[in-house]
């Protein structure tokens, strides 16, 4: 029995007898980690709130160390990945994205300056060794995973040099040798790594051969041979096809004569544009790329824009090349077996009875242009030979997402057939990886991360200062060779600060805003408890289910979910 | 004054006793923390447990009030929600010394307790709480007297804008044209008649040392003005603008987005006064229309009715005395200032004192 | 020492040995002599307290429960309307169980106005939980004041020390001014158990549910009961350090075999002694009942005082209207439980300061050996001065 004070005064802090929880009626506050739409977005696995959250703490090393986890190569991504991060971010939405790409970059190269270990470990002298055939960016990635997980990776590459398509597609503009040896070389000296150069499928070795020799086999050949490109059954004689006539500048550094007069790609890809961009270089006195695809813009859906990286387009622009959005190549104009000229139509997306979106070329708009070349740039597909048996058509086709088209066998990259990115190939090295280390330690394969996406609109976004995306210095057009990089890099201080503008989305920030707006104490702050990642627990025995700790949370970390009896 | 020595040696005991987390590295940790809650690295002046509603704006601002300004003072409470919610016999939710009285004697309350701490030699300093209700109208001449005798006590009022204790009567803090039981809206009515006391500016004129206005919206600034308020010697005035779901009508979740955009409206200004002359304000970074704060409540959805043309008066007059604060207290900064209604609320990572040592 | 000293002075004096911490108090004639000279003595650096000079008689009794309930020794002082602005406060201190005293130089209520003696004010907040001393003189008012420091304090209750307007505080008379050393003998430093201390945080004044309202009000009513015994031992405590009583819960003189009694409180008992000694022989002696203690009301020291008399005539000097005199109408009550009760006459007086000559304990004592004598008048009203349909 409770016996009265005289006075009736009560001693302090005794309304803790009193358990408000039981006042919640539907809803209560957790805790929920929601990818970030960065995260969401990245071919390779990245998750850049993560590692954008220990450079909020100045923790660079750190930052690095949890890149690399999904990709061990941002130096390169850095450069050359159109970055669907920077095009998902929520940011976008406040003022501007993240210049997520720069600092990647910066990442990549202070890792390299400073010589920062990967976070692997040597394998076991007694561990599986999986046979990789191709040393491409997906190749490189599926060896460091490999030994990231404990196996051995024996690489086949049929070139001279690893790189695939880094070293032999990109131009040094994007992406400078030095930038590319200094990444691919200390994933190449990683302990449990093995590169056999000049070893090509089909001549040195087969499919069934590595299957029998090693633990598993992962195919990252890349998609040298270029589609079959006629118009209406039209083929010039002296074709030169896009992706070739890089290479060959690449090797050679020369282009053919025709180069010199009025030139019209035609295609939309990172290679087009590349390819572009050096026939200017090289005296061409015109380019044009003809697109199906559409120029970003409001006028053009999202899933219609070209897919090239933004600024490769801004500079391509800037350096004189005219671009032809919307259209195609509906005629060939020959003077016996050369061209002189085109017929251009105009199309677009649209939908058709079924719903599916086509291309409609429309009837009417037809032009006519005089060119001495055209540069047909559609795409590529895996070199059939020694792969007889696992292609399905062009390409593998893999029906699983980790790339297994047999039992120890996966498909990487571009060879896949629905790939397209130097991001997707290193993302699926990794996943090829992580099944292959499942599957031979008997488990199933790993499950898929289906985390719901933080959207712009569920943050809020009051609580973030405004400031604009970094600027980076660009060489000027007329400065611009076949070599030097076009995009400078990010310093220290501008990286630190760029990381400043991550606003965490679906992640805690530990901004103490739930913690400082609880009107009812019952949000606890503390390091030890909270093993969710954040620093803060729910006490239920006094939540009220107000949920003014949702309302005011930035980051949409918390949320309000039903009761559960 | 005891020295400066004893009083910290005091406040440190204090907060072992209390289980506040030590203020410096120098003080030892507090031992009796054995709970997460009592490990919290904030003064829980106001603990769980208490019965306020939902959300309630009160509570929150008393618990901010209550972090920044002890473990040692002392607290005389006017009846109102705050009295009734925290201590129903025989519990309480406070911790530091805490007496309720009246209604209206708050202030005289305080200013005995204060006289009894001179007379002893104490530094203990003395709040004094209310409602708008215990502060604008029946506390008001307790509240003056205790300004003009100048004792050492910082008055905060919680201002709700109605008596929301009894039932969301209209009080003259009461904005005009809201709707309160006792000022509702019909043929004949549009709300309340009369203006929103401009209680600040008759404080302000007591030449009092500090009197200010703050919001459960912008914490930071809140308690900020709390310290300052401790430190000074001699009567100082804090009214905070503190929403209530219930008599206002608003989901309880939006308390804190309600407060903001008083503020960030004009109708709500936050203002330093010093002496009685202004010496800050908190500027408006992008002044929003009065409509946009006024649509999230219930007690002004007669404004919103298409089909009554006093409505859009009734809109245009709020807006007009939004924009007169502004004018008035020179609201509209002047570039993108850290202090600002956007720039106070701004988190980093690690909570507002991470990186600093 | 013996001094000739205005009762207000001594009064401001006896305060100040009690070393109040906290006084704080608002100006009605005719308290003002008091606080004055508290002001005055706090002014010349004699006494060392908090003066606070509020704006309110409701503001001073909200300061010395404030100071009171942070640990002070607190004081005020007020009368008439501002005992009624009070009220609400005082239920408050009383019911917090704050230990304070006030001096109340009592004084009728308007309207109309009149700022004449009487103790209608007091009668007001009959019921506001305090107790209520009655002093028939200066030096009863200044040795009560002292003991009523030290009641409150081991009561925890609040005590009001009656002393009767201008008839006490604006007269001059010879008073036996203890000495500090005395008084520091007898009374000891503040305390209070409930106090407000930040070592030790409790939160006072709390919202209390019908599971406990009867209990708490049980506990007040049992306290005052308990105080009888403690205003007793107190006045009996004093007396062994000044040699001489205040006349504990009441006491009984004038010729205590006589059949008729008459029983008043304050300066009217005085009048009514004086009144015995010229005219006992004329109208025959009566036993003069002095009743010191009004809250708690000493019912068992009553019925004792009251054997054996056949009358007995009470003088109130406040009126409740509807009813009759206040006093008068609890004496009966109380005396209503005796086998032989004295029929009880009472009889409003002196109301808004008419003076109550001597002689009417002459007149009191003729006309209650008419059988047809009221038992409630205002006996000196003149209701010639009334229109006929007032009357």
């Amino acid at each position: 029995m409770v016996q009265l004070t005289r006075g009736t005064w009560a001693q302090a802090g005794t309304s803790l007898d009193f358990k408000t929880g039981n006042w919640r009626s539907t809803q209560r506050p957790v805790h929920v980690h929601a990818k970030a739409a960065c995260h969401a977005a990245c071919p390779a696995g990245e998750d850049q709130q993560a590692w954008f959250a220990l450079l909020q703490e100045q923790k660079v090393q750190d930052a690095w160390v949890s890149l690399v986890h999904a990709n061990p190569m941002p130096g390169v991504t850095g450069r050359v990945c159109p970055h669907p991060c920077e095009t998902a971010c929520n940011r976008t939405g406040v003022d501007g994205a993240l210049a997520i790409h720069n600092v990647e970059r910066w990442l990549g190269d202070e890792a390299v300056r400073l010589g920062w270990d990967y976070p692997v470990e040597p394998p076991a002298a007694n561990a599986p060794t999986v046979a990789i055939v191709g040393a491409g960016p997906g190749g490189i990635s599926a060896a460091y995973h490999c030994v990231r997980l404990g196996m051995k990776a024996e690489i086949f590459e049929a070139l001279p040099e690893a790189g695939g398509l880094l070293r032999s597609a990109i131009p040094p503009t994007r992406l400078p040798r030095n930038a590319l040896d200094g990444e691919l070389n200390r994933i190449l000296d990683l302990p449990g790594i093995t590169l056999n150069t000049r070893q090509r499928l089909g001549r040195d070795l087969t499919i069934d051969g590595l299957r029998a020799q090693f633990a598993a086999v992962l195919l990252s050949p890349g998609c040298e041979l270029p589609k079959h490109w006629s118009v209406k059954g039209a083929v010039p004689a002296d074709l030169h096809e896009g992706l070739q006539l890089l290479r060959d500048f690449m090797d050679h550094g020369a282009l053919p004569d025709a180069a010199k007069g009025d030139v019209i790609v035609h295609g939309g890809g990172n290679t087009a544009m590349d390819i572009c961009r050096i026939m200017k270089r090289a005296g061409a006195k015109s380019v044009t790329l003809i697109t199906a695809s559409g120029l970003p813009g409001p006028g053009t859906a999202p899933d219609d824009i070209i897919n090239v990286v933004p600024r490769e387009l801004e500079e391509a622009q800037e350096e004189g090349i005219e671009i032809i959005d919307h259209a195609t190549v509906s005629r060939l104009i020959m003077k016996g077996s050369r061209v002189t000229g085109v017929e251009i139509v105009s199309l677009k997306k649209e939908a058709g009875k079924d719903g599916r979106k086509r291309r409609v070329e429309f009837e009417g708009t037809e032009r006519v242009v005089s060119v001495d070349m055209v540069v047909p740039c559609v795409g590529e597909q895996v070199e059939p030979e020694a792969f007889e048996g696992y292609l399905d058509g062009a390409y593998f086709w893999p029906d699983n997402p980790f790339g297994r088209i047999a039992d120890r066998v996966f498909a990487i990259g571009d060879a896949r057939g629905n790939r397209g990115t130097v991001a997707a190939a290193i993302g699926d090295g990794r996943l090829a990886a992580e099944a292959v280390a499942a599957e031979l330690s008997g488990e199933a394969d790993p499950f898929a991360d289906e985390r719901p996406v933080m959207e712009l609109d569920g943050l809020n976004t009051a609580y973030y200062a405004g400031s604009s995306r970094a600027r980076v210095a660009k060489l000027p057009v007329s400065e611009r060779t076949f070599e030097a990089e076009i995009e400078g890099p990010i310093s220290r201080s501008e990286a630190l600060a760029e990381a400043q503008r991550c606003l965490s989305c679906g992640n805690c920030l530990a901004c103490d805003n739930c913690w400082t707006m609880c009107p009812d104490n019952a949000v606890i702050k503390t390091t030890e408890l909270a093993m969710d990642g954040s620093h803060y627990v729910f006490d239920y025995d006094y939540c009220k289910g107000c949920g003014l700790c949702v309302q005011e949370c930035p980051t949409g970390y918390i949320q309000s979910v039903p009761e559960t009896a | 004054m005891a020295p400066r020595s004893d009083t910290s040696k005091r406040l440190s005991e204090l907060r072992m006793k209390h289980g506040r987390p030590p203020a410096s590295p120098l003080e030892p940790k507090a031992e009796k923390a054995e709970t997460l809650r009592e490990a919290q690295p904030r003064f829980r002046g106001l603990e769980s447990g208490h019965r306020a509603c939902q959300g309630c704006g009160e509570a929150l601002a008393a618990r901010l009030v209550m972090e920044s300004a002890g473990p040692d003072v002392m607290v005389a409470n006017a009846t109102g929600c705050l009295e009734v919610f925290s201590t129903p016999w025989p519990q309480s939710a406070w911790r530091v010394p805490w007496i309720h009285s009246l209604f209206e004697n708050s202030a005289a309350v305080a200013s005995g307790m204060e006289a009894a701490m001179k007379a002893k030699g104490k530094n203990t300093k003395v709040l004094s709480f209310g409602g708008d209700g215990g502060t604008y109208d029946i506390g008001f001449q307790a509240l003056s007297g205790m300004l003009e005798r100048h004792h050492n006590v910082l008055y905060v009022t919680y201002d709700n804008e109605a008596y929301m204790n009894t039932g969301i009567q209209r009080s003259s803090s009461t904005p005009h044209a809201a709707t309160t039981t006792t000022s509702p809206a019909g043929k004949e009515r549009m709300g309340k008649r009369h203006l929103k006391k401009d209680l600040l500016s008759i404080i302000a004129a007591h030449h009092i040392p500090y009197a200010a206005s703050a919001s459960v919206a912008y914490p930071a600034d809140l308690q900020r003005k709390v310290r300052y308020a401790m430190g000074v010697e001699g009567p100082t005035f804090l009214v905070i603008h503190s929403p209530c779901p219930l008599g206002w009508r608003h989901d309880s979740a939006l308390t804190v987005e309600v407060a903001r955009r008083a503020v960030q409206c004009g109708l709500f200004p936050l203002v330093e006064l010093e002496r009685g002359a202004l010496t800050n304000i908190m500027p408006i970074r992008e002044p929003r229309p009065v409509a946009d704060y006024l649509e999230l409540q219930g007690r002004f959805a007669h404004l919103f009715r298409k089909d009554d043309y006093r409505a859009q008066e009734e809109l245009d007059h709020l807006q007009a005395l939004a924009d007169h604060n502004i004018e008035t207290y020179g609201l509209k900064g002047e570039g993108l200032d850290p202090m600002d209604s956007t720039g106070m609320s701004h988190v980093r990572r690690g909570g507002p004192l991470a990186g600093r040592s | 020492m013996r001094e000739a000293l205005e009762g207000s002075l001594a009064i401001a004096r006896a305060v100040s040995m009690a070393k109040p911490d906290v006084v704080a108090a608002y100006p009605i004639t005719p308290q003002t002599h008091i606080v004055e000279n508290i002001s005055k003595l706090v002014a010349e650096g004699d006494l060392h307290t908090e003066f606070v000079s509020v704006e309110s008689e409701f503001s001073a009794a909200s300061v010395v429960l404030g100071a009171a309930a942070a640990g002070a020794r607190a004081y005020t002082a007020s009368a008439s309307q501002g005992i009624l602005l009070m009220s609400e406060v005082m239920f408050n201190i009383s019911g917090l169980r704050v230990p304070l005293v006030m001096t109340i130089a009592n004084r009728a209520v308007g309207g109309p106005l009149n700022i004449w003696n009487d103790q209608s004010d007091t009668m007001a907040v009959r019921d506001a939980g305090w107790i209520q001393l009655h002093c028939i003189s200066n030096q009863e008012a200044v040795d009560t004041t002292l003991q009523a420091f030290r009641i409150a304090q081991e009561t925890d209750l609040p005590v009001a020390v009656n002393m009767d307007g201008f008839v006490l505080t604006h007269t001059m008379e010879v008073i036996d001014m203890p000495t500090q050393a005395e008084v520091d003998a007898f009374l000891p430093p503040f305390e209070f158990a409930g106090q407000l201390d930040p070592a030790n945080p409790r939160s006072m004044g709390t919202l209390v549910d019908p599971n406990f309202f009867p209990e708490v009000r049980h506990s007040h009513h049992a306290a005052m009961g308990k105080a009888l015994a403690k205003i007793e031992e107190i006045d009996a405590a004093f007396a062994k350090v000044f040699g001489r009583e205040s006349g504990g819960l009441l006491t009984v003189e004038g010729d205590k075999k006589a059949r008729v009694g008459i029983l008043a409180m304050g300066s009217v008992v005085g009048t009514m002694l004086a009144g015995y000694e010229d005219f006992k022989d004329e109208v025959g002696p009566a036993r003069i009942i002095k009743l010191r203690s009004f809250r708690p009301f000493p019912a068992k020291a009553l019925r004792k005082a009251v054997k054996g008399l056949d009358k007995l005539v009470v003088i109130d000097r406040a009126i409740s209207p509807g009813m009759g005199g206040v006093l008068g109408t609890e004496v009966s009550a109380v005396l209503s439980t005796m086998d032989k009760a004295p029929k009880v006459y009472n009889y409003a007086l002196g109301l808004g300061g008419r003076d109550i000559p001597e002689n009417m304990y002459r007149d009191l004592l003729k006309l209650v050996e008419d059988k047809k004598a009221p038992r409630f008048a205002v006996l000196d009203a003149d209701l010639e001065k009334l229109a006929p349909e007032d009357r």
